[in-house]
């Protein structure tokens, strides 16, 4: 059937109906636009009146809604997962400050390049914690350097430099900041949308 | 309505749905269902010649269709009786 031998709004339907069916696979479009095109056929003289074209184009339904009908159904459309990226951005912000202070840095690039987060997401995951779980570590590390401890009588120890009281503060600290390292990193990977 | 039993071109099949009454309100929509019933093995097709205009893709049921639709059959009559129960119930309250 040429478009000589179609009623003139058969003709700027089907042209909507092929504008709408691009984006499906090509098997499904040929099939969809063939049925449109043999239904019309049938369906409609080349001389039928103006209201009899509309009716039967009425009855038709919109050209968008039939395409959306051919379409595979969104259930059986599976989420894109996660990128590669998202994930090591979130693994380098947390364990990346053990590579020499780089690997934070590194993942604190992928964040702020990456689309999964918002400006307020990339925030949070940048000050909790700068240097992430490495920063308490090295903390430790320093606070217990300032201490000299002797063994004395049966295995006690006697230490010098920090008091108990300053001990218990790092100590505090120190889980909080492991805890506030971790905590950001579920909260990221938690928030991060899927890359569009 | 009795189910069109046989060979039927899509054209057919899409009038005799949309005049069975309140079951379609897109005829176009149906076209995308006889291609997935036939994606599905459901229905077989084959092209005709036409008297009158382009060839026609008639459509009829293959053995996997029938199976789908006796248990389709079996599934509506327990369905119907189902809600049928409940508004009779619903209606003598």
């Amino acid at each position: 059937m040429t478009i000589d031998t179609q009623h003139p709004l058969a003709a700027d339907y089907l042209k909507r109906l092929r504008r709408a069916a691009r984006r499906l696979p090509p098997g499904r479009r040929r099939e969809l636009v063939a049925g449109i095109e043999a239904h019309l056929a049938e369906a409609l003289h080349p001389w039928a009146t103006d209201p009899e074209a509309r009716d039967v184009l009425d009855r038709l339904g919109p050209p968008e809604a039939i395409v959306g009908a051919a379409q595979p159904s969104a259930v059986a459309k599976r989420a894109k997962p996660r990128g590669t990226k998202e994930w090591l951005a979130v693994a380098l912000l947390l364990f990346g400050g053990f590579f020499a202070g780089f690997g934070w840095l590194v993942g604190v690039i992928l964040l702020w390049s990456s689309r999964a987060w918002t400006l307020r997401e990339k925030c949070i995951g940048t000050l909790l914690v700068p240097g992430g779980l490495a920063t308490p570590f090295v903390i430790l590390g320093t606070a217990s350097r300032g201490r000299s401890c002797t063994r004395i009588g049966d295995g006690a120890q006697h230490c010098t430099g920090a008091t108990s009281s300053s001990d218990i503060t790092w100590l505090v600290v120190v889980a909080i900041l492991v805890l506030a390292s971790i905590g950001s990193a579920m909260y990221l990977s938690r928030r991060a949308r899927t890359a569009s | 309505m009795r189910w069109p039993r046989g060979e039927r071109y899509g054209f057919e099949l899409v009038r005799a749905l949309s005049d069975a009454g309140g079951l379609v309100m897109t005829e176009g929509t149906l076209y995308p269902l006889l291609a997935r019933l036939r994606r599905d093995g459901a229905v077989e097709t084959t092209w005709r010649e036409s008297p009158s205009g382009p060839p026609r893709r008639y459509y009829s049921l293959a053995p996997a269709g029938s199976e789908l639709l006796g248990a389709f059959t079996s599934e509506w009559a327990r369905f119907r009786t189902s809600v049928d129960a409940m508004l009779e119930t619903r209606a003598a309250r």
